[in-house]
């Protein structure tokens, strides 16, 4: 049994994955801490794979050796998967997109943990964390539903409401936009600094 | 992309308009904020451009939920052209965009009663069933569509990725080959079909897609996804049971492969120890290399 914590950065992020593309469907890897304190994991980064097309596996394949060096730099592991459906009533396990690669993920991390973004609450007044949070913690490759916190959430969910309203989303990069081109930066460090100065003023 | 609207005049927002049109780009709330801030009041400036102008937004206000301005555009338009079919369909389109499927599939079928050669209804009812999550419905449906509308190449990729989220890849690529057939020299298609193979798994697939992929390349040498995925395929082919001739070969065009993808990267990309991060997907398969027959 554990349950997680995720932080402001990596909650920012994949919401703003989702928001960039509303029409399409979106995933990613979440990035932990190496060694959990007790029970509970702490997601500290999200890295947005796809949405252009989320069902073929070679740039899966290719990002995911990228993402596991580029953690392993950062001195983080891969801990989790995080997914958006294409269609608004898809907030079940079952219909989230390439779920294989939230499989495999937690074959290599036994701890680690599946988000889906409930489209449901995804607005621009944030009351709740639009997260559905899983992990295999009774039989192994089963995903059952599992505790979480966001931390810092009532400044977290207002700052990202505010952000959505200007618009910040377009700001997040993904895989995709860096295959297209490659002075796009996946990782996202520009972005990073300055969600840390205005998570900061909340 | 943000936009200065007050350094922007209203003929700046029909070109702008006009290039989204051209290459087939939606961005709606774009659309949305500029109709109002600049295009709104001087409509009747662009001549007969204003009924393309109005269709388009009519989609970015559905797209938005911003059903009034819906509403106002589409009577403007049913005002000008009375009883017209192509102005019909947005009104099933505003009653879509609200879920309401029954009604909105009511005015579709009539459509289609009055003019039975009208592809965009039939596709409006495949959309409806996709919205609805009825997946396969909808693949039946688009099959139904394309016996009779073979040459619809949207409607070939649409089946395509249909296919695709069902796990049906075999299917998938035929579609996908259907739409090369169309555009023989697009690099993106060759590539798309290209990853399909490679999903598909087993030496004889990858072989077909290192093919696709190579030709991609052939194509457009920036295809960075076709420059991963050769190096993929090569990869799997020199750690494969096949003849040790053929192995070597195909580990030298991974490795070629790998720095064309180094050399493309590394000029452009921002990333901190990118040429580290590519590194180590040599690292990943090359260790795997070459083992006694």
């Amino acid at each position: 049994m554990c349950d997680y914590k995720i932080s402001e950065r990596a909650y920012t992020k994949l919401i703003f994955h989702a928001a960039k593309y509303p029409h399409l469907a979106v995933n990613g890897v979440l990035l932990g801490e190496k060694s959990p304190k007790g029970s509970t994991v702490v997601i500290v980064d999200a890295i947005p794979l796809f949405h252009q097309c989320l069902h073929v596996t070679p740039m899966a394949e290719i990002a995911l050796m990228q993402i596991d060096a580029y953690a392993e730099q950062s001195g983080l592991i891969v801990s989790g998967y995080y997914a958006a459906a294409e269609n608004f009533y898809d907030n079940q396990i079952e219909r989230a997109p390439a779920v294989k690669i939230a499989d495999k993920i937690q074959e290599n991390n036994k701890d680690a943990c599946f988000a889906l973004i409930d489209n449901r609450l995804m607005s621009l007044d944030h009351e709740r964390a639009a997260l559905l949070v899983y992990n295999c913690s009774g039989e192994p490759g089963r995903w059952s539903k599992a505790n979480y916190t966001l931390s810092q959430s009532t400044q977290t969910l207002e700052a990202v409401s505010s952000l959505l309203k200007r618009g910040a989303m377009r700001d997040v990069i993904d895989f995709d936009n860096h295959l297209d081109n490659p002075e796009n930066d996946w990782t996202n460090e520009f972005l990073n600094k300055d969600l840390k100065q205005l998570l900061a003023m909340y | 992309m943000a936009f200065n609207y007050e350094e922007m005049s209203w003929s700046d927002v029909r070109d702008q308009f006009r290039k989204w049109r051209e290459e087939n780009e939606r961005h709606s709330e774009d659309v949305i904020q500029l109709w109002v801030a600049l295009l709104e009041d001087r409509l009747h400036k662009t001549g007969n451009e204003r009924h393309l102008i109005l269709e388009q937004v009519i989609i970015a206000a559905l797209d938005t939920a911003r059903f009034d301005i819906a509403t106002k555009c589409t009577k403007q338009l049913s005002a000008e052209f009375p009883g017209s079919l192509r102005v019909l369909k947005f009104k099933a389109m505003r009653l879509e965009a609200m879920e309401q499927y029954d009604e909105a599939e009511k005015i579709l079928d009539a459509i289609i009663a009055k003019d039975e050669t009208n592809a965009a209804p039939r596709k409006r009812k495949i959309a409806i069933l996709k919205a609805r999550g009825r997946r396969v419905d909808a693949i039946k449906e688009l099959n139904e569509y394309l016996k009779k509308f073979m040459s619809d190449q949207e409607a070939w990729h649409e089946l395509c990725n249909l296919y695709l989220s069902e796990g049906e890849y075999g299917k998938a690529a035929f579609c996908m080959e259907e739409v090369l057939l169309h555009s023989p020299h697009s690099h993106l298609i060759h590539q798309r079909l290209a990853d399909i193979r490679y999903t598909m798994g087993g030496l004889e697939h990858i072989e077909t897609a290192r093919t696709y992929y190579s030709q991609a390349i052939k194509l457009n040498p920036h295809n960075l996804r076709a420059l991963y995925g050769l190096y993929l395929c090569c990869s799997f082919v020199a750690n494969s049971r096949a003849a040790v001739s053929k192995r070597k070969e195909a580990q030298k065009l991974a490795q070629w492969a790998l720095e064309q993808v180094a050399a493309l990267t590394a000029s452009n990309s921002p990333i901190k120890n990118n040429d580290k991060l590519i590194a180590s997907l040599d690292a990943a398969f090359g260790n795997l290399e070459i083992k006694a027959n």
